[in-house]
């Protein structure tokens, strides 16, 4: 089925396609085996359960959250195992097939708490990609979820309180802590490096390189990004920080608010909810004069226009089903109305209160040009052409060469080894009458280096210039302590988290997943795992969302560790598992 | 920027490498062998060219299945990470209770340059021979670990203790500690491929082979038998290996060696056409 819309592929992508389809079935099978055994084992009624998360190549940090918990499974009664996948394969496994019972990983997150509308609101738990991967369904949840949204300021602060309280009760995932993003950047090749995230759109304007440095050299620790520039693929990256700098958007956000990018500017007026009306917020969108994509046509209200069309089915109409995009769901999903005014104008009509509908303004504004040829060239090729939602060709292919109207385009890449951009010199952040710092930088090439402290060597070494990636924590104190050479610090909207698959047992029940949540240690987990670089807590939330209620006072206000100093009191566990209705064997073993 | 360092580790290599084998053939070969070898290497070239070619065109499959080995591994391999994991346990944390400064240095080296050495001078050493058999057998068994190995790389998804326990070797952990060598072993390899462990199946066939040879080079195998020792346990030490790949490597360096005394015969390839053309053409009523 899936195959048949992709079979006729113009050669760029084909490769990956097949690539991800294979990967599918792969965990889609290996996934029925487990099931299997679990039925048919020899222990066929004890409660077994498979943690999904990544080697420690992938996430050091993850594996070792995982093993904790593991052990804690264990330790109550639960036949746990360890199911390791690949960076790529793990989101697969958890975010397209939904094959795990419970993972370890991290949530890119976003700068507004909306993003727990995608993460969460039921009426995406049967599609694939960043929205609802957990299957979760709560009806006061989806409520909360939804009121947030229609309201501003103070009384949306009020909303997500109570949103929080929900998911702290209900424990969709558990959120575990914030890292520290730690990061090493010469300065001697290339300064100016400023409070500016280097993952941001802001990240490298306005830094100034020496006479005869025309390159910066930035050191990645994943290489999927030599592998793949589809600004839709959900698994094969977290964050968007390279299609950032390949393509634009009408707002970024900056120091914690949306700030003019391609558009010059925008209005909003919100009439908020009143007694029995939705809120509606219209908005009137200039884009900056001129700007063109990196082929050289324009960027028209049209392109915008078509991204939204296009993010909420892939498939523009063609197929039987819509296929809403794995990645920016949530985002698009209060426009209500587009109105192209002219070329540079377009009027938008959210049903919510700005701060959600804003979010639809951060999406990559992809031409309109390529993309309807590529629908059109895959719907014509098949006679049933169905678009599978999530996984069809066009949001797995890889897109290389990327072109969007960023303020870096495509230069080259090698597989493993690089992913090149130089400045696209047509870019508006370069004009003299706009007041954003320009990019001086002629290329920047994204050198692929799997180990932390490998890169920290190779920025020492004058071998590169910047670690884009965060760094792991267990190599921080291998950063050398040198004149030229800086350590970038910055709090980190991501966060580690155990997420429960809610389509089966035991997590469809909300009482096993707290229970499972408090076999973590969350602090301990912190001082040892993080040797302190990261802040634990109770909430998906950065502090200043978080109620009083559930503030972090050495330990998680609603599922407290049973234990403490990473010591799990197994009496005290099992006595839990057991007052919530579970039963032991004579073995000791929780049953199903 | 990546080559860069790639190359600098690679030369790095090539130079150690190239003492250790000068010093080896000065000690264990000997005047007389490389003088002869010097007037016969033409006709020993010719005996030998077969074996060459297989194992060069194995090494060039092996590089490419590698890599693109993960859509293959994808559609038909298993996943048993949890399997090796939950067979022995912790098991190889057994050498991190007597892990010092020097062993993991030692041993860090001997995964790298030792077992780079202990590959390459055997090929030298039997091409010093009169009877090329024993070199022939030796290129046939290299070839043999690599096919059987690859097929098992492809049907086991596995990820190494490193993986697993990061917190446990720290201590040794190789990248860890060199991280230059991060960028030698990624080059050849990727972090799925660990059952079977091939340092350990090509190390013991190299051991093996010194103990077939020990009267050719008696001196030889002593330090063949402790290098191939040493580079088994690293793979442990140095938490990149399971002790199920470990002594899966044995088992099949066991069968290579086996295999390539049942496939390799006395006379060579070509000598064998040689005498096939010469001889008249065989009667019906044969055989």
């Amino acid at each position: 089925m899936h195959r048949q819309s992709t079979t006729r592929s113009n050669g760029i992508d084909r490769r990956s396609v097949l690539a991800a389809g294979v990967a599918g079935l792969a965990t889609a099978t290996s996934g029925c085996i487990d099931r299997v055994e679990s039925a048919v084992g020899q222990e066929t009624d004890r409660l077994s359960l498979s943690i999904t998360t990544v080697p420690a190549d992938g996430d050091r940090e993850a594996v070792r959250i995982a093993r904790h918990l593991e052990e804690h499974l264990e330790a109550v009664g639960i036949d746990a195992s360890l199911d390791m996948r690949s960076r790529s394969n793990f989101l697969e496994a958890v975010l397209i097939d939904h094959e795990f019972d419970l993972y370890v990983g991290r949530h890119p997150a976003d700068y507004d708490p909306d993003f727990l509308y995608e993460t969460l609101h039921s009426a995406y738990a049967n599609e694939s990609g960043w929205q609802n991967p957990l299957g979760f369904s709560s009806m006061p949840v989806d409520g909360h979820l939804e009121a947030q949204r229609r309201v501003d300021g103070e009384r949306r602060r009020e909303r997500i309180a109570t949103l929080l309280e929900g998911l702290a009760e209900e424990k969709p995932f558990d959120p575990i802590c914030f890292p520290e993003e730690h990061r090493v950047v010469r300065t001697d090749r290339v300064d100016g490096w400023n409070a500016d995230h280097p993952e941001s759109r802001h990240g490298y304007l306005g830094l100034e390189p020496s006479e005869d440095v025309d390159r910066l050299r930035v050191l990645v620790t994943d290489a999927r990004i030599s592998r793949n520039l589809n600004p839709l693929s959900a698994t094969l990256r977290e964050q968007g920080s390279t299609i950032n700098l390949l393509y634009d958007s009408l707002a970024t956000e900056h120091d914690g608010e949306l700030v003019p990018w391609l558009a010059e500017d925008w209005e909003t007026t919100t009439i908020e909810e009143t007694e029995d009306d939705d809120a509606i917020t219209r908005a009137t969108v200039t884009l900056r004069e001129d700007c063109e994509f990196h082929d050289d046509e324009p960027v028209t209200a049209d392109d915008v226009a078509f991204t939204y069309r296009f993010l909420e089915d892939t498939a523009l109409g063609r197929a039987e089903f819509t296929s809403p995009a794995p990645r920016y769901r949530s985002h698009v999903s209060t426009l209500e109305d587009v109105t192209v005014e002219s070329d540079r104008e377009l009027r938008l009509e959210f049903s919510a209160g700005f701060e959600a509908a804003e979010r639809a303004l951060t999406v990559p504004v992809l031409p309109e040009h390529r993309w309807r040829e590529q629908v059109d060239a895959r719907a014509e090729t098949t006679e049933t052409f169905t678009a599978m939602q999530g996984q069809w060709g066009l949001v797995t292919m890889d897109n290389v060469p990327a072109v969007g109207s960023g303020p870096f385009r495509f230069e080259s890449r090698s597989e493993r080894e690089h992913l090149t951009l130089e400045r696209y010199d047509d870019h508006f952040t370069r004009r003299e009458d706009v007041d954003l710092p320009s990019v001086e930088i002629e290329q920047l090439q994204f050198g692929i280096d799997p180990g932390s402290a490998s890169s920290i060597e190779r920025v020492a070494n004058d071998g590169a210039d910047l670690t884009a990636s965060m760094l792991e924590a267990h190599a921080l104190d291998t950063i050398p302590d040198e004149p030229e050479i800086d350590h970038l610090e910055s709090p980190s909207q991501t966060f580690y988290h155990v997420g429960f698959n809610a389509r089966i047992e035991p997590f469809s029940n909300p009482h096993a997943r707290r229970l499972v949540a408090g076999l973590l240690d969350k602090a301990w987990l912190v001082e040892e795992v993080f040797d302190g670089h990261a802040t634990p807590t109770a909430t998906p939330l950065p502090e200043e969302w978080v109620p009083e209620r559930l503030t972090w006072d050495g330990d998680d206000p609603i599922t407290p560790f049973f234990g403490s100093d990473g010591d799990l009191d197994v009496e005290a566990a099992r006595d839990a598992f057991e007052d919530t209705g579970y039963r032991y064997d004579d073995h000791g073993r929780l049953r199903l | 920027m990546y080559a860069e360092v790639l190359t600098r580790v690679l030369t790095q290599v090539a130079v150690v490498v190239g003492i250790l084998l000068l010093t080896s053939i000065a000690l264990f070969v000997g005047r007389g062998r490389l003088v002869e070898t010097a007037r016969e290497w033409r006709s020993r070239l010719r005996a030998t060219a077969p074996a060459v070619a297989v194992l060069a065109a194995v090494l060039g499959l092996n590089r490419v299945v590698r890599w693109r080995g993960d859509e293959i591994e994808g559609a038909i391999g298993f996943h048993m990470t949890e399997t090796f994991y939950d067979l022995e346990g912790e098991f190889v944390l057994l050498f991190q209770s007597i892990a010092t400064e020097e062993l993991t240095a030692y041993f860090s080296f001997i995964y790298v340059y030792g077992y780079a050495f202990l590959l390459i001078f055997p090929g030298i050493a039997y091409f010093a021979l009169s009877d090329t058999r024993t070199f022939r057998r030796l290129l046939t068994a290299y070839s043999l670990n690599y096919v059987l190995g690859l097929a098992f790389y492809l049907l086991v998804i596995a990820y190494g203790p490193r993986n697993v326990m990061p917190e446990e070797l720290t201590v040794t952990m190789l990248y860890d500690n060199s991280p230059e060598y991060q960028h030698l072993t990624r080059e050849v390899n990727r972090n799925t491929n660990v059952f079977p462990s091939l340092h350990t199946s090509l190390a013991a066939t190299v051991g093996v082979f010194a103990y077939i040879t020990r009267s050719s080079y008696p001196y030889w195998f002593p330090v063949a038998a402790v290098l191939a020792a040493s580079v088994a346990i690293s793979t442990m030490y140095l938490g990149i290996h399971w002790a199920i790949d470990v002594v899966a490597g044995l088992v099949l360096a066991g069968v290579c060696v086996r295999l390539s005394g049942v496939l390799v015969g006395r006379q060579p390839v070509a000598r064998f056409r040689r005498y096939l053309d010469r001889r008249p053409t065989p009667r019906d009523d044969r055989e």
